[in-house]
């Protein structure tokens, strides 16, 4: 017995070893942890309110369509309020910004990047957007300009100015900054997997179920294997 | 049960045309199987469920997945589209596209501990020797199906991935440019990169399924191997496959399938195991990611590969550390088959077993000086175990064999 789960643990350890290297390729200063909650329908339409003010000037979730936005239950909002959403756009189109990558590219040198897939996208995830958000300051190697400087970005220099205006902010503001910081990312995260509260709800059952059904086929095991001599 | 479906007029029928009960006989009801097998030799059976969830789950996947790199809104592909189109649209695309990276991963797991117990327990030696050969060539299969699955999202680490390896390809003499563009069908990694891929990522797995089929047939011409790794005569001490073992293995799919589903509904990306988190940007040929390095289950054989200067060298080393695979039963000269009394063949196993996890842990992670001469010292004890085997028996000395079992 002490011989194969020698070799067992081995085999498992072959998938759990290269925790330890990611962890350790990381740089920059220590993510911030966003507080966000999935099943929290209020943070995260809070949180699709600050994507439609201040994201979506300039980046897409072009996978997210406007329909969404009414047909997942996470967000649920009401027809009304798709519809001054929208515009003139489709049910079915994705939320787009306005902003061309033409002008983008004149404006901040490169296109921003669609935000549908972000927080997957990004190590750290949802704790990496709302660091991001919260963390531009004054470089004092003066080396880059006053709204460029975020050392939770890899290389620490950013195209995207500072949306929240977070640097110089006034005292009084911190908590409302972080709280719109914390939404958007709880936002993010949902539209990166929309399906995820679903998936672990039904989850809970499958694997409920095999627990049950394994446990049976290994009392049928013993059962078969009880005139077995060793 | 089965006696009851054998009774029918209906299996009468088709008996007489088929030979259908001597099949069942002489294949599972009155296969004989030695009674001592241990829970390491559940997993090939896993094997095959994993094949099978796999076949399945990618069927249903390429009835929505369109294998085009033309481009889209955002820097984005119809390729990648059509994936996030089965995860957020597709009814349950999720589950399936999930249950299928998912099981990418668990695939490798289970046939590594099914090679590892086929290692340790000597299952590859006379008379099993092409039973080894063929599983064998269903590993390089597999590493191939999922290496060219693996691009079909068309994200950043599907397209350096695929890259990086064709470039390998190029690295040989002559041929060696040839080879790359047929396989890139280009000069860069493109569209008919992808759609070739997306043809053999189709084609391997039927491949798959009728080796696979020539691997159980010699099993059944050779029958198990046994953790004594003796040769067994006597009836008493064999059982037949059905029911000891269906149950047995039965048993074994209900562990594994908790375990898969645990991961597939609450973390199937596993931290960037199963799917990087560079594969959700989409693929972008002029910005190369950080840091390149293949899904877990490659990571040994390109730690090999990068351990040499030369690129050369390192292709031949990384394809030679497969190719000595084939030549294993042939080099392993010792008569005791298993690893249970051979003390100095077990320590040299379990060290290869670790061996391995290093060099995954090497290649998975991004270079560093330690890690380099960490990966090379791998290296050489990988190849150093396999050539050693010959000369072992002139000074070990094994254990008596029992017996029986």
């Amino acid at each position: 017995m002490k011989k194969y789960s020698l070799i067992a643990a081995g085999m498992f350890l072959a998938l759990a070893m290269p925790g330890f290297a990611s962890a350790n390729e990381e740089h920059g200063p220590a993510l911030k942890h966003a507080e966000i909650d999935l099943t929290d329908q209020e943070q995260i339409r809070r949180g699709l309110t600050v994507f439609t003010d201040v994201c979506m000037g300039c980046h897409s979730a072009k996978y997210v369509t406007y329909k969404g936005l009414m047909d997942y239950p996470e967000i649920g909002i009401t027809r009304e309020q798709v519809d001054e959403l929208r515009g003139s756009n489709p049910l079915t189109a994705g939320l787009i910004t306005e902003l061309t990558p033409e002008d983008a590219k004149v404006s901040y040198g490169k296109v921003p990047p669609d935000l549908s897939l972000i927080v997957n996208g990004r190590r750290g995830g949802a704790s990496y957007v709302y660091s991001l958000m919260t963390g531009f300051e004054h470089d004092d190697s003066g080396k880059v300009p006053d709204g460029n400087f975020n050392e939770y970005f890899p290389g620490k220099r950013i195209a995207m100015p500072d949306p929240f205006s977070w640097l110089g902010h006034d005292e009084a503001d911190t908590k409302q900054l972080e709280q719109d910081a914390a939404d958007v990312a709880a936002f993010l995260a949902f539209i990166s997997d929309p399906h995820q509260n679903e998936r672990q709800a039904i989850g809970k059952w499958v694997v409920g179920f095999l627990i049950l059904l394994t446990l049976v086929l290994w009392r049928l095991k013993v059962e078969v294997w009880k005139d077995v001599k060793h | 049960m089965l006696d009851t479906i054998m009774q029918t007029k209906l299996f009468a029928w088709v008996d007489r045309r088929t030979g259908a009960a001597d099949i069942i006989k002489s294949q599972l009801t009155e296969y004989p199987v030695p009674k001592n097998l241990n829970y390491m030799w559940n997993f090939g059976s896993l094997a095959l469920l994993v094949l099978v969830l796999q076949i399945v789950t990618g069927i249903f996947l390429a009835m929505y997945y369109k294998p085009s790199a033309a481009l889209t809104y955002g820097g984005y592909t119809v390729a990648f589209d059509s994936v996030e189109r089965i995860m957020r649209d597709v009814n349950f695309g999720w589950l399936i596209r999930y249950m299928h990276a998912v099981g990418a991963s668990a695939f490798f797991v289970v046939v590594y501990m099914h090679i590892g117990r086929g290692l340790y327990y000597g299952s590859y030696k006379e008379p099993r020797e092409l039973l080894w050969i063929i599983g064998v060539v269903i590993l390089l299969i597999m590493q191939g199906s999922a290496f060219f699955g693996y691009l079909l999202p068309w994200g950043q680490m599907s397209f350096w991935g695929a890259t990086v390896i064709t470039e390998l390809f190029g690295a040989l003499p002559i041929i060696g440019e040839y080879l790359q563009q047929l396989l890139r069908g280009g000069f860069a990694v493109g569209d008919p990169t992808l759609n070739r891929f997306f043809s053999l990522h189709y084609l391997f797995p039927l491949l798959l399924a009728a080796i696979v089929g020539g691997h159980v047939h010699a099993l059944h011409v050779v029958h198990s191997n046994n953790p004594e790794g003796i040769d067994v005569h006597s009836d008493d001490q064999k059982i037949n496959f059905h029911p000891y073992y269906t149950i047995k293995d039965a048993f074994g799919v209900g562990v594994f399938l908790t375990i898969y589903c645990y991961v597939v509904f609450f973390n199937p990306q596993m931290a960037g195991y199963f799917i990087e988190v560079d594969n959700y940007v989409p693929a972008n040929n002029l910005q190369t990611p950080a840091h390149i390095a293949p899904v877990w289950y490659l990571t040994p054989w390109y730690t090999i590969l990068r351990s040499f200067e030369s690129k050369l060298l390192g292709v031949i080393a990384m394809g030679g550390s497969l190719a000595i695979l084939f030549v294993l039963p042939f080099l392993d000269r010792s008569k005791v088959r298993s690893g249970r009394y051979r003390p100095m063949f077990r320590l040299m196993v379990v060290m290869f077993f670790v061996d391995v996890i290093v060099l995954g842990y090497c290649g998975h992670s991004a270079p560093s000086e330690t890690l380099k001469l960490v990966g090379q010292i791998a290296t050489a004890y990988y190849f150093a175990f396999f050539l050693l085997l010959p000369f072992l028996p002139m000074v070990e000395k094994t254990k008596p064999e029992p017996e029986g079992i």
